[in-house]
């Protein structure tokens, strides 16, 4: 599962973003990208990236899989904490 | 419409009056939501310079529980340092699912099992700045059971292994923090064993509370919400409770019924009635018991506080305090704030005074709040005072979707869905601005001036 993310607070809405993904972010109103929410589409992916590295306050990232909340770790006991 | 003749709050005079008596106040007689109190006894705050945390002379009168006193009601606090004290501890918090009272009503064994997962130096703070204007809980609580709350921090940071423990407050509060600094020196004075407590003033601002903005503010930056990005293993990590969890979380380390009851701030019409009230109670008794009249119904109240819902007053009547069946039917007391609307008083204009307060405390970091907040403020104004032009209230709409979900930190969606609760319960009132009635008559909340 991957996901495109956007730090609004590094986002400073120049707009690059759209401009070389045009299918995956749009800009709102005010021109700061709208991603979407959910996972990528497997055809966007490449697209995603594209937007990633063109962003020059590098504020957009891609996430590969979701975090579980309630995984487990391997070796870790009942409260999640791993002994040492 | 009728002028807002049976809404005391809106005459000074009669606040002034009221407030001088509060001993007096109707509460003191109300066996029915008192007797189970188990943090702390009703106290009334002015309604005048709301969103401030320190006014001279304006404050209520408190008594501070030393730490004897503590002691002598609840014995000594039990240690988490040793993992058969923290397996307890989360034991416990699982079976009576003790939630965060901050707001959100995160459960606590969440956050503590996600923070257990996780390397990295942790700090643990208790989140004693209060920023929602009409809430006063947090500072009351910790003025007059201190001992309490940094029993629940000393806890929380032992069972974590916390490297540091802090006590987080606004800037401007400092009866706040001349009671938890003296608090902490009796407990250094009586060999109290526990780990260091720090006590920290953050700035003043509305997003100082903020726990991202906290957390960035104690590893030396600025005060102002972040985004979590992926970052490296081990790096440090915060964890935030609200103050109330906290002493909650003392209660319960002692066995003590720790969630039976939950704090609130009733607006009413003499002051804000910071209460303890029992679970279940119906939120009708509870208005009653802020000195709200039987007779005259107000129009809706606000739960939640400014970044709340409006709830119109056919479902107050059958809303009870109750956080899990509120939030089945899409309301919260968030922080534990109700705040009734009297009759005669327009939503319209209410809703437009607090979204322009909510827009003027933007961080100003974010592209959506920064330009979002104002336009949505601006669409209500315009709406309140009957000077929008055609199509003002489907732009309104596309803006609030343009915003939610799209800040750093939640500060705009507190605006999206107070607006939106607004065009849902008084949909028909919206309706006749559109159509350019206007109402006569101000604003009867008491919302902070906007510095312009």
């Amino acid at each position: 599962m991957t996901r495109l993310r956007v730090d609004p607070v590094a986002c400073d809405g120049i707009g690059q973003c759209a401009l070389v993904a045009p299918d995956v972010v749009v800009l709102d109103r005010w021109g700061y990208p709208v991603v979407p929410e959910g996972p990528l589409r497997a055809g966007d992916v490449v697209a995603a990236r594209r937007a990633v590295m063109s962003c020059p306050r590098k504020a957009l990232w891609v996430e590969e899989h979701a975090r579980d909340e309630r995984a487990v770790r391997p070796g870790a006991d009942a409260v999640g904490r791993t002994r040492s | 419409m009728r002028p807002v003749a049976n809404a005391p709050w809106v005459d000074p005079t009669a606040i002034d009056r009221t407030w001088r008596s509060s001993s007096a106040a109707p509460a003191e007689r109300d066996p029915a939501v008192r007797h189970d109190a188990v943090l702390l006894h009703d106290v009334w705050w002015p309604l005048t310079e709301v969103g401030t945390s320190t006014v001279p002379g304006s404050e209520p009168r408190m008594v501070t529980e030393g730490l004897d006193e503590h002691l002598a009601h609840l014995g000594p606090r039990p240690s988490a340092r040793d993992e058969s004290g923290r397996d307890a501890l989360l034991a416990a918090l699982d079976t009576v699912d003790l939630t965060g009272h901050g707001g959100a009503h995160v459960p606590v064994a969440v956050k503590w099992r996600a923070a257990l997962r996780v390397d990295g130096p942790l700090t643990v703070v208790a989140n004693g700045a209060e920023s929602e204007p009409l809430s006063s809980k947090d500072a009351t609580l910790l003025r007059q059971r201190p001992h309490l709350v940094l029993d629940g921090l000393s806890l929380a940071a032992e069972a974590l292994g916390a490297r540091r423990a802090v006590v987080w407050l606004h800037g401007d509060d400092a009866g706040t923090r001349r009671v938890v600094q003296a608090a902490l020196a009796g407990r250094r004075a009586a060999g109290e064993q526990g780990p260091t407590i720090e006590v920290v003033s953050g700035p003043s601002h509305y997003l100082a509370g903020e726990s991202s903005a906290i957390a960035q503010a104690l590893h030396g930056g600025p005060a102002l919400p972040t985004v979590r990005r992926p970052g490296k293993p081990g790096a440090p990590r915060t964890l935030v409770h609200n103050v109330e969890t906290l002493a909650r979380l003392a209660l319960l380390a002692r066995g003590r019924p720790a969630v039976d009851t939950m704090l609130l701030t009733i607006v009413g019409p003499y002051g804000r009635h910071v209460r303890e009230v029992r679970r279940g109670t119906s939120l009708v008794e509870a208005l009653h018991g802020s000195g709200w009249p039987a007779s005259e119904a107000p129009v809706g109240v606000l739960l939640g506080g400014f970044g709340g819902t409006w709830v119109a007053w056919d479902d107050v009547l059958r809303a009870t305090v109750d956080e899990p069946a509120l939030r089945a039917v899409g309301l919260s007391l968030g922080a534990g704030i109700v705040a009734p609307l009297p009759a005669g008083a327009c939503p319209v204009a209410e809703t437009a005074a607090i979204t322009a307060y909510l827009a003027s405390m933007s961080a100003r970091q974010c592209g959506p709040c920064l330009f979002g907040l104002p336009a949505l403020a601006g669409s209500v104004r315009r709406l309140a005072d009957s000077s929008a032009p055609r199509g003002e209230r489907r732009r309104l709409v596309e803006d609030l979707r343009a915003v939610a979900g799209r800040g750093a930190c939640h500060h705009p969606d507190g605006s999206v869905r107070l607006i939106g609760s607004m065009l849902s319960v008084f949909g028909e009132h919206v309706d006749h601005h559109a159509r350019g009635r206007r109402c006569t008559g101000g604003v009867v909340m008491p919302v902070p001036e906007v510095a312009r």
